[in-house]
């Protein structure tokens, strides 16, 4: 689905020049479930973003569906990232002013889909999580948990080939955090291509295959035991 | 996808309810101050153009060059112009209207009533409608009048007074007047004075009334359909040349030189510069631009408040932006999503403007006496220039932070898991608007004040004669004039308190001039000065000092002009008393050096009567401390007196009113008695100066409020976006009043910057507006001082609440907030 090859994300102020990523050669196939590892400012983000297309690499090449994407324009970035790409973050990103159907809804805003339309995928998404019940509450009204799952019907209301998960659990306590594990998961057994950044050793160990990330670059990478 | 931006934006409005308030409520105050002001410009600027087919109608205006005085612009024209202005091709008609005063009786006591003399053609040029009759049927004879509505209902209780008799005037000339029209009533935004319309004789008026020296009428022509008032114009110098000639010394001279004549459309009279004997006061358009530039910067500055609040709420707004990006949203799609919350806004704005515009019209439009409109289509409506005002204050209020909004970059945003991040170079333009908010609002506060000051300073200013204890009667010609004079003169002295009685014809507020040719005896081409007829009492009554020789009196018979023709005086000659500028207008080193010197005065033409002064007295200030102190001469001449002045003291001013009425009533049965006292009089001349300077300190109101409320809502955002920070610093040791110091000390800033942007400004602008007055207060740094001051006090005040919230917060609690 996506191969990088020698991708660098080099951050330049006046004085400091960083280097978040540097030449990583990676590919992620159909189906995979990745989890990314490291400690904090390795670079799982950066690389996230990036792959996300969220941000631009300052070398490199990055192939995503058979189309070379570094270089292109934000315009167009937009288009390949709409149609491809869902995301879940540590924070939920939720929009406080709107419901969670709403919020849920947002994502087939930007694609042209007729009303009747997004209200069908909207309320399966919703049954698929298990928030319908709450469909019209607003997210200050949900636990953690309850709002992670929004964030991650909303992920997936477009029904993308990607899903990019930027510590999913983080923000959520052990329990809270299992599930939304444990819905990944169901969601990967169904086809979802899923990359994961997380902190947590037992998290990742719900990944197909873990990369693991020092200083920018790639330090080992494993796949679980089938 | 529009449906969900609304929900977003209306649900953000619904939760922050102080920020929703502040931007609308700010925004609709800019907004309907500038309706406000736009709707009495506009008011202004189309007087007449209710009139039909005023396109076509255009009034004769004269610039007169008196020698050695400045151009006087003049709304009236010769009378001789009245035959001869049809021989130019391009004029369909000419009319000649005077405005004077008759007398009539209203339930048993004399009125005076406007006048309006005038020819056959008016009704041709003035399409004025008919209630009753018409144009064709009016004013058959000399016996017939027309008049309007209003003057019917008050004359004869009734509109429907076709036929009916009116009596008017007095004495020998009063008669009945048949009524053959009643118009209906005409708008207030008229150059035109409509009393009781009659037609004037042209054919008994004596020579001297239809000369090129006759200035009493105004003359109107109608244009050809097509034809070009500029082309008329620029033929008009030529003409006068071959024309206008006039007798001096018996000897015909031209008076092209003297006298320029030029038609100016009667939409443009009002607001002309050409105001000498205009029926009604004219308009100022150095007022009307200073209101379209307070309109302006008003509205400015609830622009400004509109993009701080907006950008520096913006940042709060940056997960939502990062997030739409994230799911596909372009740039294109975000900036117009915040343009629109703009828009709507804006709009909001506009609706709550139309509604304050709809409760403030009336009351300001009594403060500047004018029908002002009040209605949203048609010509002088308020829905288009209020759209247009809405699409400016969107563009510029809403494009910039739109723009801002959208460039946020989701990579960073959601990243940094924040929900505030700002964006480089926001936070100085807001401090940039501040510091342009704060000199507007300076600005207009010292103007305000040097304003204030002047207003008071010219009311209070020496105007060289007594202003307390006196009464001025007006229209008292039949009165100074009339044989029982002496009696009544007795009778009023009689009134306990009364101490003087004088007769003048110049009275206070005079607004004619009349300037006649003199120079000293043998001597150059002399310049024209004030000539005015008083009696020998006048001087005395007004308390106006003598400087040196002696006044008039009754004991030197060169001393009396009355009843002398013009030839008879020139083989006798006349005594005169000058005024100190007349004295050094003729060339005098000082008063003293005046007297018994010979001077030559043209009475009546350009003929010269030799002259001698005989006293020289101190300046007086009969008009507005607008107008330089006029050189006057002064002879005594009661047929050229009707105006009474009466000194009194050590009495209540409403009894000697009272008596003079009495008095007034035996002798003058036949007509009102029309008294005011000086203070009054002089009132009424700054009653436009005082209305204007009270609308002009509301609207410096209007800006510091609106300034405040920016503000008011900044600091509340800094206050909040400052919490960790704050949180630092009191774990760290800072006390509560270096918090409070800390924070206002931020806002102050931009104020004293604001100074030093406002005070030059508003230093020339008042500077320039003081040179239009004679005499004018200094201008000290006191009122620019206090304004700074004030702006500082009221923006630390309104920052100083927020401040101190934050500061006495419990830093743990700050920062675990943030």
């Amino acid at each position: 689905m996506l191969h990088m090859r020698q991708l660098s994300r080099v951050y330049r102020t006046d004085t400091v020049e960083t280097t978040a990523l540097d030449a990583i050669d990676l590919d992620i196939h159909d189906g995979e479930f990745v989890a990314i590892m490291g400690p904090s400012g390795c670079g799982k983000s950066t690389l996230l973003n990036l792959m996300g297309m969220l941000d631009s690499p300052s070398s490199g090449s990055y192939v995503f569906n058979g189309q070379e994407v570094a270089g292109l324009s934000e315009a167009r970035l937009a288009q390949v990232r709409k149609a491809n790409i869902g995301f879940i973050f540590q924070s939920f990103n939720l929009v406080d002013e709107l419901t969670v159907r709403e919020n849920v809804e947002l994502a087939l805003l930007y694609h042209d889909a007729a009303a009747s339309e997004r209200k069908r995928r909207t309320d399966e998404v919703m049954d698929r999580v298990g928030i319908a019940h709450r469909a019209r509450h607003r997210p200050s009204q949900l636990s953690g948990g309850q709002q992670q799952r929004v964030a991650v019907a909303r992920a997936l209301v477009a029904s993308p080939k990607l899903i990019l998960a930027d510590e999913p659990t983080g923000n959520l306590d052990t329990n809270h955090g299992e599930e939304v594990m444990r819905m990944l998961q169901s969601l990967n057994a169904q086809g979802s291509t899923i990359v994961m950044v997380t902190h947590s050793p037992a998290h990742a160990d719900y990944a197909g295959r873990v990369v693991n990330m020092l200083d920018g670059r790639i330090l080992q990478e494993r796949r679980r035991a089938a | 996808m529009w449906r969900n931006v609304l929900t977003v934006m209306l649900r953000r409005l619904a939760a922050d309810r102080a920020y929703s308030v502040i931007t609308i409520g700010g925004l609709a105050l800019g907004l309907a101050g500038c309706l406000l002001i736009l709707g009495y410009i506009r008011y202004e600027r189309s007087y007449d153009a209710w009139l039909p087919g005023h396109e076509r109608v255009h009034q004769v205006q004269t610039t007169i060059h008196p020698p050695g005085q400045p151009d006087v612009r003049s709304q009236a024209s010769s009378a001789a112009l009245y035959d001869r202005l049809s021989i130019f091709p391009q004029v369909e008609a000419v009319t000649s209207v005077a405005v004077g005063k008759t007398v009539s009786d209203q339930n048993g006591r004399p009125e005076f009533i406007d006048a309006t003399t005038v020819d056959r053609s008016f009704f041709e040029v003035f399409a004025l409608p008919f209630a009753q009759g018409s144009a064709a049927t009016a004013l058959p004879d000399e016996n017939s009048i027309v008049l309007t509505e209003s003057e019917a209902v008050r004359r004869f209780g009734t509109a429907q007074a076709l036929g009916k008799v009116l009596t008017t005037g007095a004495g020998e000339g009063k008669s009945g007047k048949r009524v053959s029209g009643v118009l209906r009533d005409l708008p207030r935004d008229t150059s035109l004075k409509v009393g009781i319309i009659s037609l004037r004789d042209w054919n008994t008026m004596p020579p001297d009334a239809r000369g090129w020296g006759a200035f009493d009428q105004h003359h109107y022509v109608k244009l050809r359909p097509g034809a070009n008032a500029a082309a008329l114009n620029a033929a008009l110098p030529a003409w006068e040349k071959r024309v206008v000639f006039d007798t001096m010394g018996g000897a015909l001279v031209s008076m092209a030189d003297v006298l320029d004549f030029r038609l100016v459309p009667i939409t443009q009279v009002h607001l002309g510069e050409a105001q000498d004997k205009a029926f009604a006061p004219g308009g100022d358009t150095r007022a009307l631009a200073t209101f379209g530039i307070v309109a302006m910067l008003t509205l400015g500055m609830a622009v400004m408040n509109f993009v701080n609040m907006t950008t520096a709420r913006a940042t709060r707004r940056a997960r939502e932006v990062a997030l739409r990006k994230v799911l596909g949203a372009t740039r294109r799609q975000l900036i117009l999503q915040f343009f629109a919350e703009g828009v709507f806004v804006a709009a909001a704005a506009t609706l709550l403007a139309f509604a304050l515009v709809e409760i403030a019209t009336p009351w300001i439009g009594g403060i500047l006496g004018a029908d002002l409109p009040l209605a949203y289509l048609g010509e002088r409506g308020m829905l288009w220039p209020a759209l247009l005002l809405l699409a400016a204050t969107a563009v510029a209020g809403a494009l910039y932070p739109a723009f801002l909004l959208s460039r946020f970059k989701p990579a960073r945003v959601l990243r940094a898991n924040q929900s505030a991040v700002g964006t480089p170079g926001d936070g100085r333009l807001r401090a940039v608007l501040v510091v342009a908010q704060f000199a507007i609002a300076i600005g207009l506060i010292a103007s305000t004040a040097v304003i204030w000051s002047q207003t008071r300073f010219v009311a209070q200013v020496d105007p060289g004669y007594r202003r307390d204890g006196l009464v001025q009667i007006d229209n008292a010609w039949r009165y100074t004039q009339g044989a029982e004079y002496e009696a009544a003169r007795r009778a009023m002295l009689a009134i306990p308190g009364v101490t003087g009685l004088g007769r003048t014809g110049l009275p206070l507020g005079a607004t004619e001039k009349p300037l006649r040719l003199m120079r000293r005896a043998g001597g150059g081409e002399g310049e024209s000065m004030g000539l005015y007829g008083v009696d020998a009492e006048f001087m005395r009554t007004m308390g106006i000092e003598l400087l040196a020789g002696r006044l008039l009196g009754d004991r030197v018979a060169l001393d009396r002009v009355e009843g002398l023709a013009p030839a008879a005086l020139s083989a006798r000659g006349v005594n005169v008393v000058v005024n100190r500028s007349a004295a050094a207008e003729f060339g005098f080193r000082s008063p003293a050096a005046a007297v018994g010197q010979p001077v030559e005065i043209a009475f009546e033409g350009l003929d010269m009567v030799p002259a001698r002064i005989v006293g020289v007295v101190e300046d007086t200030r009969f008009r507005t401390a607008r107008d330089a102190i006029e050189p006057l001469v002064y002879t005594y001449d009661p047929t050229r007196t009707y105006i009474v002045m009466v000194r009194y003291a050590a009495a209540r001013p409403g009894e000697v009113m009272a008596a003079l009425e009495r008095v007034w009533r035996r002798f003058e049965p036949e007509l009102p008695f029309e008294a005011r006292f000086a203070d009054d009089v002089v009132r009424e001349l700054y009653a436009a100066d005082r209305a204007r300077t009270l609308l002009f300190a509301g609207f410096s109101g209007l800006a510091i409020l609106i300034a405040c409320l920016g503000l008011y809502s900044l600091a509340a955002f800094t206050a909040e976006r400052r919490t960790k920070e704050i949180g630092i610093r009191k774990v760290v040791g800072a006390r509560v009043r270096d918090i409070v110091r800390l924070l206002a000390w931020q806002f102050a800033k931009p104020v004293v910057l604001a100074n030093l942007v406002a005070w030059p400004v508003a230093w020339w602008a008042m500077r320039d507006w003081l040179n239009t007055f004679d005499v004018a207060v200094a201008l000290t740094p006191g009122p620019f001082a206090v304004a700074g001051l004030l702006a500082l006090a009221i923006a630390t005040v309104t920052v100083a609440g927020h401040a101190l919230r934050v500061a006495r917060m419990n830093p743990i609690h700050a920062l675990r907030y943030e």
